[in-house]
């Protein structure tokens, strides 16, 4: 009994304090009160610090007293009857979500006080560290939940603010269109991600994880659908997945999300936005365990997009996009792990990776001084050697491969050209059908299209000779 | 006969294209010197950004630079008027800078409202409001413009218009002949009903304001009505895609740009990509008519590609003669040809300018790039804006084969550019009338010919010439505070006659004035000096640890001789074994560095990357402690402390071979008088003489060479101190040199040290080789020193926000340390920021006084040179370009930072090791970043230097680089005179004595007291130890 109190005081602090960062952050700025660069800092690493201890603590807790799953529950939110839909509160705290929680506060926290040196000055500091707070948020919401609609509501949070942050410099023009293209991106992982889950209700008439997973803690419960059910289930949560951790075909947005201030792309793009993805896919793994088809079309699309990330990531020439071409050929690994079953591994690999690319993505602008120092250790100029898998493919198709790694695979053109292209089209169609058919109900004959008129200007005064 | 012509006539062919393609490909090598001049970044050599114009006079080449690059010339008018409210200029400046500017016209009348002098200086002291016909007439309908005079009208002049245009109604108007004020009378009539005629004996003063305001503006505008254009027309645009653009909102460059940058980006890599592009080495054109020829495109705007690049492959044709048909295709006459490719080759300025630095001017790199890569650039470049502009003609503008009307067709889909309306001039007068009280009456009786004149005048004075006035005034206002400080100060100084503790020589660097005058405040009794920061040794150095040579000289000088770095003979072999482990770490960290972003060995990499946080965090939090950790792990495999340099060679001729390493004794003999003499230390040798070349040490920073020592073509001068410190000390150099009629005493010993500019800290180097007796002078020395370097880190700290200004001196040499370790710094130091001045001559005259950082200081002394000046000659070649070069990048990355400047550092990434690039894709980002230049003055740099106008003009003669420079005004000069306090001013051609302005100098007993609590830029002080109490007690009575 007193264990479950100090567990719910503790997941209370542990999910309030980033939401309290983002309220105190918010409403400050709302009231034209905006708090100084230094309180800012200060609040942040507060709510951070304390949000990790927090969690920290829960973790001691739960190794100490052998407990392996405590949900703390903050009950129903909105309740529908004649639908029977609830939006239930809860969140789960297991051997998955508290250490996810704790990458997330140990990254974010380290990102917010190099931010709050790196960013010193700047004019959009208050809006960089709002964004930031949105983030957090989402991202502890979502690695906590403890049903499917909690997940989504800190899934869609983490993806406005790495939208927002993507479009951070707004005065140019490239930050905003690509801001714009990672927004579109998420929104069909979000489409799908929001029909899993309607099916989701369904099937098991709620969006407890505790249903639809079955009875047991993670990652030994035992999801209660056919395997049938879970195909499809599975495959609209693989698409969510691939949406957010840019597995092919989605991979084009990623090297663009590098628009924003460094220290963003380093954690959110290199680091935690992009393994959100896999860790839908390790919270349902129960799901994908009860379909073969399912788990081999998870560890194909693993392993595709490490092959194809790999070489491209080989190709790039300038460090931010090598990097976050790297950083998507261990997302393709663990996405591939995860499909085979391999959780504890898939976690650890996360975790580690998500470390390490962080720390090498905030060393990039060193990346000179680094060379030079390699140079002068090593005695000479640094020369990459082949890979040994270089032997095996002809000079021939070599250069096609070299070709297709230096333009990404054109999946971006693909996605333009195939998908964005025809779905235009066919709106404009639609539109140019309406308007007929309006024209003709209106009465006019010819069904002509009548164009609205353009906003002509009036006439500037009278024009000078 | 017939066959023979029919020959001769495709040979004549031949020869008019060729002809035709020589000149191609010289216009592209033309147009090249206008491309950014900003090399591979390792190297960082500071230069004018507007080099390319330097054969103009400064204010032709920011209008035509301006042009060219689509970037401000000056700083925007608001800022100049903000400066204007803060009394950083004042009135008397914008005053005195028009005269000056007008010369004669000055007086000029304007019909007869006043002088063109008068109307010009009211145009700068009011900002005049100006916006589309929309907003004006919003303006005049829905607020009180109409009613109210403007708030900058004095009282007095409102109350006199309204009075003089009461009693002009009530005289002429409603009661005068109706013969005379037709016109006016006519304008008004309609005005008279709306306020109502009737009651005019009753309006009260509101009324009578509105009225007089009503009758203003439609007299103005009656008055501008049918006046001619005076502003030029725009010239056209010539680039398909800037004429697309404006018809359709569809830019081509995006999509040219994502193939183009991303092959530049391969084709340029040093060394980022493991995979290098294999078809490199067949040049730029080559190399990618190979990769793209036989690829299968998905976008639609490139589906024609691998046709035409077979075609171009079958052909053979050069990359010339693509050019030529392209230009052909989109149909660019031959007139145009220049303008165009000039247009074509900017719009991605900094990878065209990259590949044609790397072709021309980089010999260094690892990876070189072939001759005609420019020329490949541009022909793959027309090539893709070719398919791009069919494309979008195709599918937007419903024109399928012909472009070589397109431009005509898309021009004509382009909307009239607003011009200016008869409202616009009509405000413009309006407000302008209110600010010098022209009353309706006044303006009424202007001809036709009159109003036309008034606005001509209006038009012709346009924002650009306002913004050169005020930046004329802005530096004015500075210039006359340096030369008065100067005076006044230079008044109540003397040479110094007691023997000097110890003497030190500086880098000339502005960043050394504040270290320098620590110095002497800490201990009154050292001498200080500068030189340029390389010593006069020009080398190419290698370190013990370094792999390569790098050139440590001014980068007008090519270096002869080569210095190495060793590991004394005793200390060989730990020094070997050392080199190994070092060789082994340094392998095996590169592997992991590939591995970790390959796929299975960055698995393994990032299942243990776990680790990896605890740097992370140690980083980011404490990088001070971090640093220090870091560094006695290094220090394990670093080799042993006690090296030499090889500087004494024995063979005649010097290279990079054993043998021919360093200098010979009658080189060094050479070096070390040319210093002595040139500062101006040729007696009173103190028996400590220390010389600091100067560097800085920053993390995370692509741009740190810019930090570092531009005497020594942004690198480190600690080496050329040591090497010089170990030529003077050679008794055999000594000797040589007594003969030269330079006596050294033996009991001198010289030093060398290295001054980190970023973390405050000096190492001397070669402490071994002190002799036992200097033991107790170099502690000495060494306590002020230190002293001197709290104080300076302390009196920098003042600049930073983060540090705050109750700082003690101790604990801002800690927060500097932190800075140069810190990840997340972006500003580890301010770098040349403030530069301003540049003061050449004896250090005595200049000494204490508060300069704020802001001034190159060079020693000379004019007592010792002989007639033809051949000291200041040889001081002066190298300062003046390169103290010109960093003040004028300073000033125009200051002055545009995302044109001419390289934006915000935040969101750069390092791209093929040559340059950086704001996000994944952009075009290089040349000039210097914005946390850099933040706090900048842009000024011309002033040189002020101790001579006389003879001897000045006379050198100006003879160098024709620093001629240009001073002549077409891109710095400025002034002489102080060497025997008194006088000072004499260059001015359009000769010298003119300059007038000072103030007699005051605030007197203060130390920088501190002078800087103590300011944040921003600072005016000039004495500082005289122990003068508070009167300054004090001057205050009380």
């Amino acid at each position: 009994m007193i264990h479950e109190r100090i567990f719910w005081l503790l997941g209370l602090g542990v999910v309030l304090s980033p939401a309290m960062l983002l309220v105190s952050v918010g409403l400050t700025s709302l009231l034209r009160f905006p708090l100084s660069e230094r309180n800012m800092a200060r609040a942040t690493q507060v709510a951070v610090l304390f949000g990790l201890t927090c969690a920290v603590l829960v973790l001691g807790l739960m190794l100490a007293t052998g407990i392996r799953n405590v949900q703390v529950e903050f009950g129903d939110w909105v309740v529908i009857h004649p639908e029977d839909f609830h939006f239930h509160l809860k969140f789960v705290f297991d051997r998955l979500s508290v250490p996810f929680a704790i990458l997330t506060f140990v990254l974010t926290g380290t990102i917010g006080a190099f931010a709050s040196h790196y960013l010193h000055r700047e004019p959009g500091y208050h809006r960089f560290f709002f964004l930031y707070a949105i983030f957090l948020v989402g991202m502890i919401l979502a690695s906590l939940a403890g049903t499917i609609e909690v997940l989504f509501f800190g899934w869609e949070l983490v993806g406005l603010s790495s939208a927002l942050l993507v479009a951070y410099f707004h005065e140019r023009q490239s930050p905003v269109i690509n801001g714009q293209r990672v927004w579109s991106v998420y929104r069909i992982a979000d489409a799908a991600f929001l029909i899993a889950a309607l099916m989701l209700h369904h099937l098991t008439g709620g969006g407890d994880f505790e249903k639809l997973m079955g009875s047991g803690s993670w990652p030994d419960s035992v999801a209660a659908i056919t395997p049938n059910q879970a195909l499809v289930v599975g495959l609209l949560l693989l698409v969510a997945a691939a949406g957010k951790s840019a597995l092919v075909p989605f991979s084009g947005w990623l090297p663009r999300a590098m628009e924003g201030p460094t220290p963003s792309s380093a954690v959110f793009y290199g680091a935690l936005s992009v393994h959100l993805g896999t860790f839908l896919l390790l919270r349902v793994s129960p799901i994908i365990e009860l379909s073969l088809p399912l788990q081999l079309a998870i560890v194909a699309l693993g392993v595709i997009t490490a092959v194809y990330a790999a070489l491209v990531a080989r190709v790039q020439s300038d460090v931010k996009s090598a990097l976050a071409f790297a950083s998507l050929t261990q997302v393709g690994i663990i996405t591939a792990e995860i499909g085979a079953g391999l959780r504890y591994i898939a976690l650890i690999h996360i975790i580690g990776h998500a470390c390490l690319r962080t720390l090498q993505l905030l060393r990039a602008p060193a990346l000179l001084q680094d060379y030079r120092l390699l140079e002068n250790a090593i005695g000479g100029h640094l020369y990459a050697e082949p890979g040994w898998w270089d032997r095996f493919i002809p000079e021939r198709f070599r250069l096609v491969l070299y070709r297709l790694s230096l333009e990404r695979g054109m999946l971006d053109s693909m996605i333009d050209e195939y998908l964005v292209r025809p779905f235009i089209k066919v709106f404009r169609w639609c539109d140019t059908m309406e308007r007929r058919w309006s024209s003709f109900l209106a009465g006019n004959p010819a069904g002509r299209i009548i164009h609205e008129p353009l906003a002509v200007p009036e006439p500037a005064g009278d024009e000078l000779a | 006969m017939v066959e023979a012509t029919t020959a001769a006539v495709p040979t004549q062919e031949a020869d008019l294209q060729a002809d035709g393609l020589e000149h191609l490909v010289h216009t592209i090598e033309h147009i090249a010197h206008v491309l950014p001049s900003q090399g591979p970044i390792q190297v960082f050599i500071h230069h004018n950004t507007l080099h390319a114009f330097e054969h103009l006079s400064f204010h032709d080449a920011v209008k035509q630079g301006g042009a060219t690059y689509g970037c401000h010339p000056y700083l925007p008018e608001d800022r100049y008027r903000q400066h204007l409210a803060r009394g950083r200029i004042q009135f008397e400046d914008l005053a005195a800078v028009l005269i000056d500017d007008l010369g004669e016209e000055a007086d000029h009348l304007v019909s007869f409202l006043g002088t063109r002098h008068q109307l010009r200086l009211a145009m700068l002291e009011h900002p005049l409001r100006l916006g589309p016909d929309a907003e004006l007439r919003w303006l005049i309908a829905e607020t009180d413009a109409l009613r109210r005079f403007r708030e900058e009208t004095p009282p007095s002049k409102r109350e006199q218009m309204i009075e003089q245009t009461r009693r002009w109604v009530l005289r002429d108007l409603s009661n005068g002949s109706p013969n005379e004020n037709r016109d006016a009378r006519e304008a008004l009539a309609s005005l008279f009903e709306q306020f109502g005629a009737a009651g005019i004996e009753n309006w009260n003063d509101a009324t009578w304001e509105a009225f007089t305001l009503h009758a203003l503006w439609r007299i103005c505008h009656q008055g501008v009505h049918a006046v001619p254009r005076f502003a030029p027309l725009p010239a056209p645009l010539v680039r398909h895609r800037d004429i697309i653009l404006q018809a359709t909102g569809i830019d081509t460059d995006r999509i040219v740009h994502d193939v183009l940058i991303r092959f530049c980006g391969a084709f340029l890599d040093q060394g980022i990509a493991d995979w290098p592009l294999p078809t490199r080495e067949l040049g730029f054109f080559q190399a990618f008519v190979e990769l793209y020829k036989d690829a299968r495109q998905v976008d639609g705007w490139l589906s024609p590609l691998g046709a035409e690049l077979h075609r171009i492959a079958d052909a053979q044709l050069s990359a010339a003669e693509v050019i030529d048909e392209n230009l052909r295709r989109l149909g660019v006459s031959a007139g145009e040809t220049e303008e165009f490719l000039s247009r074509t080759m900017l719009a991605l300025r900094g990878w065209a300018g990259m590949i044609w630095q790397m072709e021309t001017n980089a010999e260094w790199i690892v990876h070189r790039t072939p001759h005609g890569s420019l020329l490949g650039f541009v022909a793959v470049r027309l090539l893709l804006d070719r398919l791009a502009v069919e494309y979008v003609a195709r599918t937007e503008l419903g024109n399928g084969s012909e472009l070589q009307d397109l431009r005509s067709l898309a021009r004509s889909k382009i909307q009239h550019a607003s011009r200016v309306s008869v409202e616009q001039r009509t405000f413009l007068i309006f407000q302008l009338a209110q600010v010098l009280g022209w009353t309706p009456e006044a303006l009424s009786k202007l001809a036709k010919s009159d109003w036309s004149r008034l606005v001509e005048e209006i038009e012709t004075f346009s924002a650009l010439d306002r913004r050169r006035i005020f930046h004329l005034a802005f530096e004015r206002r500075y210039r006359n505070q340096v030369l008065d400080a100067f005076l006044i100060h230079s008044q109540h100084v003397a040479p110094p006659s007691d023997l000097p503790t110890f003497q030190i020589c500086c880098c000339l660097d502005e960043r050394e004035e504040s270290f320098r005058r620590h110095l002497e405040e800490v201990e009154p009794r050292c001498e200080t000096y500068a030189f340029a920061g390389f010593f006069a040794v020009a080398m190419y150095y290698r370190g013990a640890v370094e792999a390569h040579h790098v050139p440590l000289c001014p980068i007008l000088i090519k270096p002869q001789h080569y210095v190495e770095e060793e590991v004394v003979y005793s200390l060989e072999q730990t020094h070997r074994a050392r080199q190994k482990t070092r060789r082994v770490l340094g392998k095996a960290k590169h592997k992991i560095h590939l591995g970790s972003r390959s796929g299975l060995a960055g698995a393994l990499a990032s299942i243990v990357g776990s680790l990896a946080s605890i740097p992370l965090v140690a980083r980011v939090l404490f990088p001070r402690i971090t640093a220090r950790v870091s560094r006695l792990f290094d220090s394990l495999v670093q080799p042993p402390a006690l090296t030499r340099l090889t500087l004494e060679r024995s063979d005649p001729t010097p290279g990079p071979e054993n043998g021919h390493l360093g200098f010979s004794l009658t080189e060094m003999t050479g070096i070390v008088e040319r210093v002595l003499r040139d500062i101006g230390l040729t007696k009173r040798f103190s028996r400590l003489v220390i010389i600091a070349g100067h560097g800085s040490s920053s993390m995370n920073n692509p741009h740190r060479a810019a930090y570092d020592c531009g005497a020594c073509g942004g690198g480190c001068g600690g080496p050329n101190a040591r090497a010089y410190a170990f030529m003077a000390n050679d008794p055999r150099v000594r000797e040589a040199l007594a003969q030269r009629g330079i006596r050294i005493p033996p009991d001198t010993f010289f030093i060398g040290a290295m001054h980190n500019t970023c973390d405050d800290t000096l190492t001397f180097s070669d402490l071994d080789r002190l002799p036992p007796s200097h033991r107790g002078d170099f502690e000495q020395a060494s306590a002020v020193i230190k002293r001197a370097l709290c104080r300076n880190a302390h009196e920098r700290c003042r600049r930073f926000e983060s540090a705050p200004l109750s700082i003690t001196p101790e604990a801002a040499h800690r927060h500097v340390e932190a800075r140069s370790e810190d990840l997340a710094q972006v500003r580890p130091e301010l770098g040349h920021a403030t530069n301003a001045v540049c003061y050449v001559g004896r250090r005595w005259r200049s000494q204490g006084l508060f300069l704020d950082r802001r001034t190159f200081l060079t020693s000379y002394d004019p007592t010792q040179d002989d007639a033809e000046r051949t000291i200041l000659t040889r001081i002066l070649q190298p300062a003046v370009p390169v103290c010109a070069g960093i003040s004028l990048e300073y000033l125009f990355s200051y002055v545009d930072s995302t044109g001419y400047g390289c934006g915000s550092k935040l969101p750069h990434n390092i791209a093929s090791l040559v340059g950086v690039m704001d996000g994944p894709v952009s075009d290089l980002r040349t000039g210097l970043p914005w946390q850099m230049v933040e706090i900048h003055e842009p000024l011309r740099i002033l040189f002020l230097v101790e001579s006389t106008p003879a001897a000045m003009q006379s050198i100006l003669e003879k160098n024709p680089v620093i001629q240009q420079l001073v002549v077409n005004e891109w710095i400025q000069l002034a002489l102080l005179d060497p025997d008194s306090p006088s000072v004499q001013l260059y001015r359009a051609g000769r010298f003119e004595p300059y007038v000072p302005e103030s007699k005051e100098l605030p007197i203060v007993s130390s920088s501190v007291d002078w800087y103590r609590g300011s944040r921003d830029h600072l005016g000039f002080a004495s500082i005289v130890p122990n003068v508070s109490r009167r300054i004090s007690s001057k205050g009380q009575a």
